[in-house]
């Protein structure tokens, strides 16, 4: 050091820039510092690991009460799908909804108010840069971070609140909860958990080339809910007409056909009584085959 | 025997004085539960710490079965969440890890913002713990797509969506995000290169600094 | 208790073996990281090590070839497919069998698969009724037998005749040499 003293000779390990030890390089025990403070290791890190501890525990049961949510392969046709990003964005989320920050005006809403709040919070140093540190001695950074916790805190709760409405109104259930349900439904049966990544194995199609079934189907839009395929929309609890011969039978298709069944409009003013014979006649055809 | 070979090592590397500073060096009443209760909000700091050695344990055992892509990522987490033995837990702990983490580092950040502990000569530190801030919410938005259900796929595609309203630059942005002109086989690679390789390695670089910078220049004194 | 007495004590003090304060501390520690440590890797290792403790499915047979095509005294090459599940990937990769009849009526398939480095071998080739690797030339009898080269005979596959068909399943240690 230039300061040190000269007559003070350093040693060095053979020729590395490593001191010789027997220096003054350990820095002193904690026991010769003043005060009522106390070591890093162990006295005050053992007290942030028992609360270290405390969290782990309670981490460990959440993630064994709650499994990790997972829906089924994504599907771009998927229309009846209502996305929502993690809860730590949805205050952004439900800003982008507001007309002064959409449309026309959305830089704004994208670019302007989350880069001056989060610029204003990463430069926050620069900004107040009184030597007051206790935060009733400075209202306006109190006051202004208070306020965006405020907004914050409303943003996330209107769009939750929100997205909870509209799964009501849609008769939606998320996916997660779809599939945990079914797989809980066939544990309890004593059957292997339905696959969702097998889809393909979907049942093939009994007499498929039907032209009457074909233009009764158009007539009534079946393919508009249970899709063009006929394999349903398995997020919004709209289930496959492949293999509905092997659950119900051709009484109780037409009953269904005629009356609805929750979300299922009744088609009996729609379609003649002959025409629903027809399409529950060749529904209970179809059955899986062997 | 262990001494000796310490002892050799340390003759030559005199790493002594290394973990000395770490483990004696002093830490003040004002910061000590022992000594005043509410000193408890100190603790968010090093919680954060915890659950981002979790997240990033948890994740590099989940990538020993998860694949990129979009025909088996779906089929991959599937596996390792239902044959798996532990499989859930493991992905459980990411997932509501990656939540935790959040709230933690919130918590954090409230603390050193009331107790005023950014103000100089600490300005360098808040700086760095924001972008460490940021990064995290990076690696939220980025590990939402893996798994490839709807919900990720979804989520992806209003994330990219808003990114692609910014103006002037906003389809550069969606283009470089997507690695294409629609959400498919690229930005999931993509995606999954930001979350495991990118972010983390920045998110390594500036945790170091931010040690650094607690170590150089000590807790904030009392108020 | 006397003066004196109390005096006494505290001139000697009693010298036990206790821990110090900081000691203990530093115990106690360790079993706080050590519970941090398990209860968050412990998952994660079972986890990764779970192939090491999953049992192994039992060889189910697959039928190949009608017993009727199976030569006598000269192997013939069946192909046949197995269903293999492989985690999340499951297909029916296609596998290989020389199969024929020794003289005394027994059906038996040797794996192609040759033992020096797992190449893949023929039937006279180069070599009068031996099989024969291309890489580094191994040959082996019709029974297997491993001539030169190769460390070890051809495996086997169990085999199984039912109803007039072969039917091949795990493959084993050759047992003919």
């Amino acid at each position: 050091m230039a300061h040190g003293n000269k007559n003070e000779k350093v040693v060095y390990v053979g020729d590395s820039r490593v001191r010789k030890p027997g220096g003054a390089t350990i820095p002193p025990d904690y026991t010769s510092f003043p005060g009522r403070s106390e070591a890093f290791i162990p006295n005050f890190l053992l007290k942030e690991w028992m609360v270290g501890c405390v969290v782990l525990v309670g981490f460990l049961v959440l993630t064994i009460a709650h499994p990790a949510p997972l829906g089924y392969p994504a599907n771009p046709t998927n229309s009846a799908f209502i996305p929502i990003p993690d809860w730590y964005f949805l205050f952004l989320y439900q800003l982008l909804k507001y007309p002064w920050v959409s449309g026309s005006y959305v830089a704004w809403g994208v670019v302007g108010i989350p880069g001056v709040a989060f610029g204003s919070l990463l430069l926050a140093p620069f900004l107040d840069t009184g030597k007051e540190r206790r935060f009733y001695r400075r209202p306006i950074a109190t006051a202004l971070m208070l306020l965006s916790l405020v907004s914050c805190y409303y943003l996330t709760k209107v769009s939750w609140d929100f997205y909870q409405h509209e799964l009501e109104i849609t008769g939606t259930i998320p996916e997660h909860t779809v599939r945990e349900e079914k797989a809980r439904e066939a544990a309890a049966a004593g059957k292997e958990p339905p696959s969702a990544t097998k889809p393909a194995e979907a049942v093939e199609l009994v007499d498929a080339d039907n032209a009457e079934v074909k233009s009764i189907m158009e007539k009534a839009g079946c393919l508009t809910c249970h899709a063009t395929d006929l394999k349903g929309q398995a997020g919004a609890n709209i289930p496959a007409l492949r293999g509905v011969g092997d659950l119900l039978t051709k009484e109780e298709l037409a009953e269904i056909i005629t009356n609805g069944k929750d979300k299922m409009p009744a088609f009996g003013t729609d379609l003649s009584a002959e025409e629903i014979g027809t399409l529950a006649d060749w529904l209970a055809k179809q059955k899986a085959t062997e | 025997m262990f001494k000796s070979v310490y002892n050799w090592i340390d003759e030559r590397l005199d790493v002594t004085p290394l973990w000395r500073d770490v483990a004696d060096h002093e830490v003040p009443e004002h910061v000590n539960p022992a000594h005043h209760f509410s000193a408890f909000v100190y603790c968010f700091g090093g919680l954060t710490f915890f659950i981002t050695v979790i997240q990033i344990l948890s994740g590099m055992f989940l990538t020993m079965y998860y694949v990129p892509d979009i025909i088996n990522a779906y089929a991959s987490v599937d596996y390792l969440q239902h044959k798996v033995p532990f499989g859930s837990i493991v992905r459980g702990m990411h997932h509501w890890g990656a939540s935790l983490v959040i709230v933690m580092m919130f918590l954090h950040t409230l603390r050193v913002f009331f107790t005023g502990s950014y103000k100089a000569p600490r300005e360098m530190n808040w700086v760095v713990g924001m972008l460490i801030f940021f990064i995290m919410l990076g690696l939220g938005f980025t590990g939402y797509l893996l798994p490839w259900d709807n919900k990720a796929y979804f989520a992806t595609k209003v994330g990219i969506q808003i990114a692609n309203s910014v103006p002037y630059i906003g389809e550069y942005i969606k283009i470089f995000l997507q690695g294409g002109e629609i959400v498919g086989a690229t930005t999931l690679t993509r995606f999954f290169a930001i979350h495991v390789f990118f972010l983390p390695g920045a998110l390594l670089a500036l945790l170091a600094a931010h040690f650094l910078m607690i170590r150089k220049q000590g807790i904030a004194g009392p108020l | 208790m006397s003066n004196h007495e109390y005096q006494e004590t505290a001139h000697t003090p009693i010298k036990r073996k206790e821990m110090s304060r900081r000691q203990f501390l530093a115990y106690t520690l360790g079993g706080a990281t050590a519970f941090m440590a398990g209860g968050a890797v412990l998952p994660m290792i079972r986890f990764a090590v779970d192939p090491l403790l999953e049992k192994r499915a039992g060889g189910s047979y697959v039928k190949v070839v009608e017993e009727s095509k199976v030569k006598v005294g000269e192997p013939t090459e069946f192909k046949f497919q197995i269903h293999q599940i492989d985690a999340w990937y499951i297909s029916n990769p296609e596998q290989a069998a020389w199969i024929m009849k020794d003289e005394n009526g027994k059906i038996f398939a040797l794996s192609p698969v040759c033992k020096h480095l797992g190449c893949t071998i023929g039937w006279n080739t180069s070599n009068k009724n031996q099989y024969v690797c291309p890489c580094h030339g191994a040959h082996y009898t019709v029974d297997g037998k491993n001539l030169n080269v190769a460390p070890a005979p051809l495996d086997e596959y169990q085999v199984k005749v039912e109803n007039g068909f072969v039917y091949l399943g795990e493959v084993i240690p050759n047992t003919r040499v």
